[in-house]
């Protein structure tokens, strides 16, 4: 039993430590990100500076809160990405999946490791852009611990609940294996249903109910709003109550839809 | 010229073969593609129609602007996208030595290999904005107006390309030239909205260094009368001009191509 846990603990250990090592290799790509997202971050606060030149509050938000709200989603929005759909269809054309499936590690467990550890090392790598945010744009960061806290706990837990959607999603792989389109797809969904575009306060009800309904808003627009000081504290309880459930559900959902639909893979040779 | 011409479209014959050998995933590649423009526009329609407006324009003003940029992104990429890959795609897996040996110019031989439909998607859909946003405008059209709009859709997607093809000559020296155009490509989210709302320094980068505003703000402008719209004319010289360098660039770039002799 305690052999087993350290053979697993060892074998995660080596999939952590290869993430950041995987980072450096792609330094100038980094920076080169890095100026895209500046670029960006300057369009938004024109845009959104220009939008609020007419009026003092829209949605419930001034001009502060919805800046602070936005360059924060910076920092974090690459995060939607969904390489995990991608990965599967490589790993499926070029028979590559068997070995994975084959590896003495649970296969869903091995990438949700990595997948965390990839999100820890980026926001690492990204903080620079939170720098120049606060230098550049004026972002105001939060002095209050607990605001950290709460920020940390319900962006750990959103990503988690965006892997196991993601999972279910990266499963269409194994009835098509022409995916490009399907991930485009979700990710330009994603982008706008997680908030990352418009805060979801300024849509209108209908909409901020359909996006609510997808689990993206939990990795992006929640963790910000409350890093931004958009939602009190108080409703701390209530929102990480929220995110257990969808974690909880997605990732029963994940597990049986990967065993029905892996029923469908035919290795090519390989 | 003429052989050139006949090519061109025997290698489009080619490339729709292709499409059509597919036809379910050729569709739905298309469609996801018209998709991913929608959460943009959603964006503007959720927020612009909140407040009177951005920087003096309104609603369907700001929506041609974003439309008139869609079409031209999309046809460059429809036209151009082979640019993008020279590096990781030709010079890398050492296959641009075979463009090299054909009897036609290699540029004209590394477009032609592939027309992104993706970008048709694109197109279709920065179309669709722009004529919603034209039919509620209720524009008072005259020739010169088609004209300038026609002659604006033509010059927006050359500077897209020529764009792409200066950044594809990085290429020579560093392989994989696609951070480079991506950062120059990048830069055109600039023009998604009225130019006046920026600062000056970024009028005059989408303006005269990287030139997407005579893709959407210059062309809008004189559509609907406003101030800068009179260098809307000036966009084909820009665009001819930004293919020249381009193309000069380009030919100073192959000079000091050395083969991955792989």
């Amino acid at each position: 039993m305690i052999q087993t846990l350290r053979r697993n603990v060892s074998a995660y250990n080596a999939l952590v430590t290869l993430v950041p090592k995987l980072y450096l290799v792609y330094q100038s790509v980094f920076w080169i990100q890095f100026l895209l997202q500046f670029v960006s971050m300057i369009v938004l606060v024109y845009f959104w500076r220009a939008v609020y030149l007419g009026q003092a509050t829209l949605g419930g938000l001034n001009l502060r809160q919805t800046l602070n709200y936005m360059l924060l989603v910076q920092w974090i929005l690459p995060l939607l990405d969904n390489g995990l759909i991608l990965h599967f269809g490589d790993w499926l054309r070029e028979g590559k999946l068997a070995i994975e499936l084959l590896r003495p590690l649970d296969f869903q467990s091995q990438n949700f490791v990595r997948e965390q550890t990839d999100m820890f090392f980026f926001l690492l790598q990204k903080l620079p852009l939170l720098i120049v945010a606060w230098l550049v744009f004026g972002l105001q960061l939060p002095a209050d611990p607990m605001r950290w806290v709460a920020f940390v706990v319900s962006m750990l837990l959103g990503k988690a609940i965006l892997f196991f959607f993601q999972w279910i999603f990266a499963c269409l792989a194994f009835y098509t294996t022409d995916v490009s389109g399907f991930y485009h797809a979700l990710n330009a969904a994603a982008v706008f249903l997680s908030g990352a575009l418009v805060p979801m306060a300024m849509m209108p009800g209908w909409l901020q109910r359909v996006a609510y309904s997808f689990p993206f808003a939990q990795a992006v627009s929640v963790p910000v709003s409350l890093l931004s000081g958009i939602i009190p504290l108080t409703d701390l309880p209530r929102i990480w109550l929220i995110q257990v459930v969808w974690l909880i559900g997605l990732a029963g959902v994940s597990r049986l839809v990967f065993r029905i639909a892996i029923r469908k893979v035919t290795f090519q040779g390989g | 010229m003429a052989r050139y011409l006949k090519l061109y479209l025997w290698f489009w014959a080619q490339r729709l073969k292709v499409l059509l050998e597919y036809p379910g995933s050729t569709l739905i590649g298309l469609f996801c593609q018209i998709l991913t423009q929608i959460p943009g526009i959603l964006a503007i329609w959720v927020v612009i129609r909140q407040v009177p407006g951005l920087g003096g324009w309104n609603y369907n003003e700001v929506l041609l602007i974003y439309g008139l940029l869609t079409v031209s992104m999309g046809l460059s990429f429809v036209f151009g996208q082979n640019l993008w890959f020279i590096g990781n795609g030709y010079i890398r897996p050492g296959s641009f030595d075979r463009l090299l040996l054909k009897p036609i110019d290699p540029l004209f031989m590394l477009v032609v290999e592939y027309f992104s439909w993706s970008g048709m998607g694109d197109a279709l859909m920065g179309a669709v904005v722009t004529g919603k946003a034209l039919l509620a405008l209720n524009i008072m059209w005259s020739p010169l107006k088609v004209l300038a709009l026609l002659l604006s859709v033509g010059s927006g997607t050359a500077i897209f390309i020529a764009v792409f093809l200066i950044g594809s000559v990085s290429a020579f020296w560093i392989i994989n030239s696609i951070p480079v155009t991506a950062l120059f490509y990048m830069t055109h989210i600039f023009a998604r909205y009225p130019l006046s709302i920026y600062p000056r320094g970024v009028l005059l980068l989408v303006t005269w260094l990287l030139p997407y505003g005579f893709a959407s703000y210059y062309p809008a402008s004189y559509l609907l009368g406003k101030e800068a719209g009179t260098l809307v004319w000036a966009g084909p010289l820009v665009a001819a001009t930004l293919l020249f360098i381009g193309y000069r660039v380009w030919l100073f770039g192959l000079r000091h191509y050395a083969s991955t002799g792989s």
